[in-house]
């Protein structure tokens, strides 16, 4: 015990006494959140949309109302048939039609998610940003789960059905991306930090040439391997307090579910990650290595194979497979879920358990890997 | 993996009747191979407690290989050793709790200060406060680190480092030290201090296995053994050594073209050996022959300019270079 406190308690002095470290842990996630969070800002206003109503309800005409007075919408003109869409973008009057189809109002009041089709004027230079920006928006002016078909109208003739429409169900009621992005992030952030400085510690011991010394000490690896990482898990946690927390008051990032089971799950995805990180570390022979393949089975599985900017169900489906091979798309769930969605363990057990044995698995590969002799 | 409840006795262990309560280290038929190459070769020595000895050879022969497999860091790939009394097989975490080692890149953590390093070895090392104060004290003393104590080690010159080094890998005053090339890269002056220092804990009983490619420093040694391409070639007191050749007469010669001389006498009747050893050229002629006499005349004919030649006493190096040379290899 003592032992592994000299460690750690040396770790942490070099944590803290090297500058470019702590910058790097402390600053860069802190300036990688407000970074991302605007830059990725899909939050538009006063789109200029056109309504194509099918259904004629009470429903759908109180939809419309709802959209327009929303923030997000202005709604130029009410058109009478799908013929008619294809004017409306060739002339650029609305670069997005709403449809509302036959069946609208009778879905809503049998509790189902009613249909809306969003038609987006492929010309335009964003329409994907613009898609998410009506799916978000109008399941915000609905209030509730809308399923939402979202289709490009590139210059395709409607009547002739050339569309292929996209069904995606979203859970972000306040309509604002950083809601979204947020809890992403704090996964993204996270696996950066721990797995590559973790990949670090070692290896730059061997470099030092201090390791040759603590070996013929009579520290145990496993002694070694713990205060080592003790130092990062605390960090960990700090970085998951101070970005849930940014989340929360500047972005406005609503926090729906127990704070326990994030908690819970926060610790087994730090395990996690410190574990690859470890692994890395008892491998790599240089920094430049370690630091290499820290981000690559790191930064790259976390920010493209988690579902954090992609999502994971457009991704080929051999890059699908590798995703589960990496901790971020589980906890990229878990924290989108409970977030948003205030979901608890009885639907994320899966994601909860994925982690818990790859934690494990890491753990037990790092710590036999560490026991063999350099 | 070696079991220990092995009944069988594996062959690679010192058997208890070679080791006596006198002995710190007993190293019988010890090898180590990677792939097919053998670094150390089947070695065999016993280091005596109380003693400084002296591990000599140039580099890669095999003297870190030894060392670290005397520690417990790597197993041999055949043969054994006793280090304080234990196997250094299958008591590896005892021989490591009892001795102290200094690697040759000195272990100092560069961004902590002096305090910080010491205080880091004695948590890794288990001493209670008390003890840390007490040993803080000496090794400061001990090193000249007085009043530097909240400096970082990184801004400390060579000298202090390696001292402060040595008061790190004996903060829980160990019976043996292993000290791998301790005074690489250090000046005259801090080296002189240094071997001070070691004589001190040896004064205190304290063993020491010290390698070294610095030939003076043997002198300071009870005992020495040359390692040579993995194996032990020589071994006994710097005295011993040097009677190798005392029937042989060395002369060193200064000349202008000192190479361009070697080449000239390689192979020449009456010429034992002849190397350069620092700007001079020695030459070894043997039992008193004819060689001595004729040596500068016959450089001359060459057409090499003499400066002087001077019978010198046999030193170290000249024994070294002797002793690889009849190991049929150059140093
Ligand atoms: N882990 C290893 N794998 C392969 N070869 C090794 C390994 N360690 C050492 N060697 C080789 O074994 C030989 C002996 O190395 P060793 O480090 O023991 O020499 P040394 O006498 O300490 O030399 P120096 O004076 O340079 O420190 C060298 O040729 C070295 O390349
Ligand atoms: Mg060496």
């Amino acid at each position: 015990m003592r032992r592994i406190l000299a460690i750690a308690r040396k770790e942490f002095l070099h944590i803290i006494r090297d500058k470019r470290t702590l910058i790097a842990v402390l600053a860069m996630p802190l300036l990688q959140l407000f970074l991302f969070a605007y830059a990725v800002s899909f939050d538009v206003k006063d789109i200029p949309t056109a309504v194509l109503d099918q259904d004629h309800s009470v429903a759908s005409r109180q939809y419309v109302n709802t959209l327009q007075q929303s923030n997000y919408f202005k709604i130029t003109q009410n058109l009478g048939a799908m013929s008619q869409v294809d004017g409306v973008f060739s002339r650029s009057e609305d670069v997005a039609v709403v449809v509302l189809p036959p069946g609208f109002g009778d879905a809503i009041t049998a509790g189902r998610p009613g249909p809306v089709q969003v038609l987006i004027d492929g010309a335009e230079p964003n329409s994907a940003q613009l898609g998410q920006a009506y799916a978000t928006g109008l399941s915000r002016v609905y209030g509730f789960k809308v399923a939402t078909d979202q289709a490009d109208a590139k210059g395709v003739n409607l009547a002739g059905g050339g569309l292929s429409a996209l069904t995606r169900v979203w859970y972000n009621p306040e309509g604002s991306s950083s809601a979204f992005l947020v809890p992403g992030l704090i996964v993204l952030l996270l696996t950066i930090t721990t797995v590559q400085q973790t990949a670090n510690t070692l290896v730059r011991e061997k470099e030092q040439g201090t390791y040759e010394q603590l070996v013929v000490s009579p520290i145990k690896r496993i002694e070694l391997m713990v205060g080592k990482v003790l130092p990062w898990a605390g960090i960990a946690a700090l970085q998951v307090v101070v970005i849930s927390g940014i989340g929360l008051v500047v972005f406005q990032v609503p926090f729906r579910g127990s704070v326990v089971l994030f908690a819970l799950s926060s610790v087994l995805f730090v395990l996690c990650a410190l574990g690859l990180g470890l692994v890395v570390s008892a491998r790599a022979s240089s920094i430049e290595t370690a630091n290499q393949l820290a981000m690559m089975i790191s930064f790259l599985p976390a920010f493209m194979l988690s579902g954090f900017v992609f999502p994971l169900t457009s991704i080929p489906p051999v890059l699908q497979f590798v995703s589960y091979l990496f901790p971020a798309r589980y906890f990229v769930v878990i924290t989108r879920t409970i977030f948003l969605k205030g979901g608890g363990f009885d639907v994320l057990w899966p994601q909860i358990a994925a982690l818990a044995v790859y934690a494990v698995v890491m753990l037990v590969l790092s710590s036999l890997l560490y026991r063999e002799r350099a | 993996m070696r079991m220990p409840w092995n009944p069988q006795q594996p062959e690679s262990c010192v058997p208890d009747s070679l080791v006596h309560s006198d002995d710190a280290i007993v190293v019988s038929g010890m090898r180590k191979s990677f792939g097919d190459f053998a670094a150390v070769d089947g070695i065999d020595f016993t280091v005596k407690k109380g003693e400084i000895f002296g591990f000599l050879g140039p580099n890669g022969s095999g003297k870190t290989t030894t060392i670290r497999m005397l520690c417990g860091v790597i197993e041999p790939t055949g043969g054994g050793a006793r280090v304080m009394g234990y196997d250094i097989c299958s008591q590896a975490e005892l021989v490591r709790a009892n001795i102290g080692y200094m690697s040759q890149k000195f272990s100092l953590f560069q961004d902590l200060t002096v305090d910080e390093n010491l205080k880091f070895y004695a948590g890794i090392y288990g001493l209670s406060a008390a003890k840390f104060a007490e040993r803080r004290g000496y090794i400061l003393e001990m090193a000249d680190l007085r009043g530097r104590e909240k400096e970082l080690t990184g801004n400390l010159s060579v000298g202090w480092k390696q001292r402060l080094a040595l008061g790190c890998a004996t903060i829980h005053e160990p019976r043996l030290i292993f000290l791998d090339e301790p005074t690489s890269g250090v000046d005259p002056t801090a080296r002189r201090h240094f071997w001070e220092l070691l004589n001190e804990l040896a004064a205190g009983g304290v063993t020491l296995f010290v390698t070294t490619h610095y030939m003076d420093e043997a002198t300071h040694c009870n005992r020495l053994a040359f390692i040579y391409r993995g194996r032990i070639i020589a071994a006994g007191t710097p005295h011993e050594i040097k009677d190798e050749l005392a029937r042989d007469t060395i002369l060193q010669v200064e000349v202008a073209d000192g190479e361009g001389a070697l080449a000239a006498l390689e192979g020449e009747p009456g010429i034992k050996e002849a190397y350069m050893q620092g700007a001079m050229l020695h030459v070894n002629v043997g039992e008193r022959s004819a060689a001595e006499a004729d040596l500068p005349s016959r450089l001359g004919s060459a057409g090499f300019r003499v400066l002087g030649t001077d019978r010198v006493e046999p030193t170290l190096e000249d024994a070294f270079v002797h002793l690889v040379g009849k190991q049929g290899g150059r140093a």
